[in-house]
């Protein structure tokens, strides 16, 4: 019985530490945006895209729920047209597929990148990470306790919350 | 102090910023047999969403969800006082007081002090949070040893972040990855603060 609470109990950890681990396979192209992490399609070699992230627009939008539209790279409300002098940067279409240099688009959105090899990870845009310094809100967040069940900063609205983080190092 | 002030509309959310996560915490939540609501967060998902630098570090939020004291040194006890020479007993009646009077305390600070005390993160220590995170999505893909590599970056681009230092040496032999320990990096402070100075009132007063 213990046995199966522990298992229980990892397998429900396990949905929170995020990260669907398709990343096993180290030449796949892995792309981590708002701490999830999507297995997307790497760009013909011809790209020469070393230093830059090329997805098609369907990864585009299953890795980050952007998507591309004549206004420009939308998510719900929220749009960046790309500089219309500089497209090629951002759209190369091959062989009838469209790519999307995501990089590229991070440098737009002051978004800062991490990568190592073909793990590209990306933060939130500075304006986002800073916005609790303008409001004074409490950044929400939702973490599981010790036995797997999840609770969201919000569920304590109507009390005085002291939030104190701690570690075992 | 928590089945003392539950009364009062007050809450305790402990966040453990474990990236062993139950693992490592586990053992010391079981000891402390706490009451309030303790959570595991292998991410650091707190340290990044707040910009804290260190454990153990608290933020006041009030009953609208709004912060009103940021980011400080949150000593409970004194178990480690010699290092960091913050008294425990002060900021716990700071938040007895807080408890009882809520936003008329003086200890919930105004607008102006807060943001005062707030700083809007830099790209660096942005860049140093996407460096650390990486890390952490390497260390729990079977990648330690390329974690390391940014853990490394993420301490050089925000030096301020003992978070970054401490918990990546935890997941390693540190001496031998990166040429360090804790105890070697605080006797190196040489009498500096190991923790940012605190200043419960308004006033500056410690």
């Amino acid at each position: 019985m213990k046995t199966i609470n522990r298992l229980i109990c990892a397998i429900l950890f396990c949905a929170f530490t995020i990260m669907t681990t398709r990343a096993a396979d180290p030449g796949q192209q892995t792309v981590i945006y708002d701490n999830a992490a999507t297995a997307v399609a790497t760009p013909p070699a011809a790209f020469n895209a070393s230093s830059d992230l090329w997805v098609t627009l369907a990864d585009l939008t299953r890795a980050t729920k952007f998507a591309l539209k004549p206004q420009g790279v939308c998510r719900d409300e929220l749009c960046f047209p790309l500089p219309k002098n500089r497209k090629t940067a951002f759209l190369r279409t091959q062989a009838k597929t469209t790519w999307f240099n995501l990089s590229e688009f991070a440098r737009l959105l002051h978004q800062p990148v991490a990568r190592e090899a073909e793990t590209w990870y990306f933060g939130p845009r500075l304006e986002v990470q800073n916005a609790f310094v303008g409001s004074l809100t409490a950044p929400d967040f939702t973490l599981p306790d010790v036995n797997g069940k999840p609770h969201a900063l919000h569920d304590f609205r109507g009390k005085k919350v002291l939030l104190i983080t701690w570690a075992s190092w | 102090m928590y089945s003392e002030l539950k009364d009062k509309n007050f809450e305790i959310i402990s966040v453990a910023e474990d990236t062993g996560g139950v693992k490592d915490a586990k053992p010391w939540i079981d000891a402390a047999k706490p009451e309030y609501t303790v959570l595991v967060d292998t991410q650091h998902l707190v340290t990044r969403l707040y910009d804290m630098v260190n454990v153990p570090t608290a933020v006041w939020i009030n009953e609208q969800g709004r912060i009103v004291r940021p980011n400080e040194a949150a000593y409970v006890d004194d178990r480690y006082k010699g290092m960091h020479r913050l008294d425990a007993a002060e900021y716990l009646a700071a938040i007895r007081d807080w408890a009882a009077h809520g936003d008329q305390s003086e200890y919930a600070l105004s607008e102006t002090e807060i943001r005062a005390r707030l700083t809007p993160q830099k790209p660096d220590w942005a860049l140093a949070a996407a460096e650390f995170a990486l890390g952490e999505y390497l260390y729990h893909n079977g990648q330690g040893e390329a974690s390391i590599r940014h853990y490394k970056e993420a301490q050089r681009l925000n030096p301020d972040s003992w978070n970054y230092k401490r918990q990546a040496w935890a997941l390693s032999d540190a001496e031998r990855e990166y040429g360090t320990s804790f105890m070697k990096e605080v006797q190196k402070l040489n009498g500096k603060p190991y923790y940012a100075p605190r200043k419960l009132k308004k006033d500056g007063k410690p």
